[in-house]
């Protein structure tokens, strides 16, 4: 059954690769290159399947910005149109999506999907046929550690990278004052863990004792033990390498064991807007990195957040911001250099984005040699039933409060 | 080593553990004892139920344990119709074999609209007492856990009431016991074992409202639950309600208490253990239980 789909497919791929072959034959020959033919810009996102959810907010975010970019007159005077594959959250489909795309369908321009684990096979493709690769997900380290040279990263930081700006602060603090002991919980992903764990490194360096380090499998939905081994261990801070609902599920269990801690950190899950009533409100002084505010001072955000919101209705989060910003990081380099196509074009504007800073909607960009962004993560904190920016200090809407209130 | 406090407070949470998996785990030993089938949708109408009781407090506002007086009996109606027009239909020379595929189906089905009624999202009730809890010697405990052990506790009572003292009851366990004796004896064995698997089923409409108050659900949740109360119906001798109750107290307790020097991804293989050792050494289980020695 499967081998005769995938044959199918192989005959439809093969059959679409030739007629295109024959029609660029029959044709003018350099046809795909006038003023009225749209840049095409091929995408495969999970719009089915695990990764559902996120992937449909990268779309939004892609759709977005295709919208913005064409009532401004489009790319090098020519309008941009995407073309949507949906891979079904699937490592297998995601390479035959590109390969389709890239081989059969002649697009111009490629952008990734999301999700660590469908941007590694989806780089590979693309790095294979020489294109740029600017991905709005995956920022686990593995990503930057498989030679790629055609991926860029576009968000400010990488997972680990995310609470630099808090290991700062708190080694900074004064020898009295500092944290003597740390209890980490990390959800057994490599996105969520290189969170807690790029903290974890730093602040085990500076001298706060581990004094807990857990890691659970994503589908844990009790974490009644995990939080007495946490609230037992008396540690001065707790941080949790979280995405969503084990972040609430674990705060959720610390309380029920009215644990105290002197500071809170969790990663994705306190940025989300039903956080404080999915936790009853008891947010008080818990910190989280974040890669992207709508209320961030950068000049094209206030466009992006003011038209996404006209478009869709809502405001603009994370996964629609970081597909955003990618659609920037690529349309910046094609106006620098000039052009949008397969070949020689593509080697031009993977040089241009290495060696130049791009103005984004979460800051300005800029990358080291295998892709990863050289920033970090500006660090929220629930202050009074709201969630403000606290550090870098030259973003801050508010202070830091350490040690933290009860929750 | 862990503080003497740490090792009281995980003992509390794997009783509490066990009180919910002692009545997920009494449904499906139930069936078994009934009509030797293999229920793998059983969990999959526990997370239904759960799913249930979520709405119903996030759509309708109300208490999510007022939910089962919708669920109970709906659950109830189910299983009976599951019984009277699937079940039944099997043939008895294979009709073991044969439900763990039909229950099967079952499960993927109900897991299938779940997702396509509430999409994928993992879904949590938020509740005001949430995250309440009262102290007890040092330790805490969570009201909403108290709550859902409450429920299982009140539940296998009146189910071991139900089997004890009614009629009813005893025309079940005779059933249960050789079916074709109740028969001699003028019990409806059909109708009997259908009302008991609507007994069954009901408990799964209770467990997923205890289960809905603290934990997170999403639709394929049911196959990290069918597993472990597998494992237990297995150790606590199949076709035995109390045998599963007990058993589910144990390996609850154990898994909480293991989850100190494993963590939690090993913690979760005691279940597994458990069941290699009863096949190993005691295929008729470990409280009771004659129904194994069948096989």
């Amino acid at each position: 059954m499967t081998t005769r789909f995938r044959r199918m497919q192989w005959m439809t791929a093969l059959g679409a690769t030739m007629t295109l072959a024959l029609a660029a034959c029959s044709g003018d020959g350099g046809g795909s290159n006038t003023a009225d033919d749209p840049i095409v810009i091929g995408i495969s996102l999970p719009l089915t399947g695990d990764f559902s959810e996120p992937g449909k907010g990268v779309q939004r975010g892609y759709e977005a910005w295709a919208k913005i970019t064409n009532d401004k007159g489009g790319l090098l005077g020519r309008k941009v149109e995407l073309k949507i594959l949906d891979d079904q959250s699937n490592a297998d489909r995601v390479v035959a999506d590109y390969e389709q795309l890239i081989g059969s369908d002649q697009v111009d321009l490629v952008v990734g999907p999301f999700s660590t684990r469908l941007v590694v096979p989806a780089a590979r493709v693309a790095e294979e046929y020489g294109m740029l690769f600017v991905e709005p997900a995956g920022a686990a380290k593995e990503v930057f550690e498989q030679g790629f040279k055609n991926l860029f990263y576009a968000a400010p930081a990488v997972a680990n990278d995310h609470y630099n700006h808090l290991a700062d602060y708190l080694l900074a603090l004064p020898p009295d004052q500092r944290p003597k002991t740390a209890a980490y919980a990390a959800m057994d992903d490599p996105f969520a863990q290189g969170t807690a764990y790029g903290l974890k490194e730093k602040l085990a360096a500076g001298g706060i004792r581990t004094v807990v380090d857990e890691v659970y499998p994503p589908n844990t939905t009790d974490f009644g033990s995990i939080a007495a081994k946490i609230a037992a261990s008396r540690a001065d801070l707790v941080v949790g390498g979280s995405q969503y609902q084990d972040g609430v599920n674990l705060i959720v269990a610390l309380q029920q064991l009215q644990y105290q801690p002197k500071l809170a950190a969790f990663s994705t899950a306190p940025t989300n807007p039903e956080f404080a009533a999915a936790i009853g409100n008891k947010t008080e002084g818990i910190l989280a990195p974040t890669g992207y505010t709508q209320k961030a001072p950068y000049p094209s955000n206030k466009e992006f957040v003011e038209k996404y919101t006209a478009q869709f209705g809502t405001p603009p989060e994370e996964d629609e911001a970081n597909a955003y910003t990618t659609g920037q990081v690529v349309a910046a380099a094609v106006t620098a250099v000039g052009c949008a196509e397969q070949g020689a074009c593509q080697q031009k504007l993977v040089d241009w984005v290495r060696s130049n800073t791009v103005e984004t909607v979460v800051g300005p960009l800029s990358w080291d040699a295998t892709g990863k962004p050289k920033g970090a993560h500006m660090i929220q904190q629930w202050v009074g039933g709201e969630i403000q920016i606290v550090l870098p200090a030259d973003a801050k809407e508010a202070d830091l409060i350490y040690p933290k209130p009860a929750w | 080593m862990p503080s003497g406090a740490l090792l009281f407070q995980s003992v509390i949470l794997g009783l509490l553990l066990g009180g919910l998996y002692a009545l997920l785990a009494a449904g499906l030993t139930l069936y078994f004892g009934i009509m030797r089938v293999v229920m793998i949708a059983h969990s999959a109408f526990l997370i239904l139920a759960a799913y249930l009781a979520w709405w119903s407090h996030s759509r309708l506002g109300v208490d999510p344990l007022l939910s089962m007086v919708v669920t109970v009996p709906l659950f109830f109606g189910c299983g009976v119709l599951l019984q009277r027009l699937l079940l039944a239909r099997l043939r008895p020379v294979t009709l073991t074999m044969m439900s763990v595929l039909l229950t099967f189906a079952i499960a993927v089905v109900i897991e299938g609209l779940l997702g396509y009624v509430f999409t994928g999202t993992q879904r949590r009730i938020q509740l005001g007492y949430g995250s309440a809890s009262f102290g007890l010697f040092g330790a805490r405990i969570a009201v909403v856990k108290l709550i859902a052990f409450g429920l299982a506790a009140v539940a296998l009572a009146a189910l071991y009431l139900l089997m004890k003292k009614t009629t009813f009851g005893w025309a079940l366990r005779a059933t249960i016991q050789h079916r074709d004796a109740a028969r001699l004896v003028g019990i409806e064995t059909d109708r009997v074992a259908g009302y008991g698997f609507g007994i069954g089923l009901a408990t799964a409409a209770v467990g997923g409202t205890a289960l809905a108050l603290d934990t997170t659900i999403y639709p394929s949740l049911h196959w990290h639950w069918i597993g472990p109360l597998m494992a237990i119906i297995v150790v606590g001798g199949l076709g035995s309600v109390p045998g599963a109750a007990m058993a589910a107290m144990v390996l609850g307790l154990m898994q909480s208490l293991l989850q100190i020097p494993l963590g939690t991804t090993w913690a979760q293989t005691i279940f597994y253990l458990a069941l290699f050792a009863t096949l190993a050494f005691r295929p008729q289980g470990f409280f009771g239980g004659r129904l194994a020695q069948r096989f």
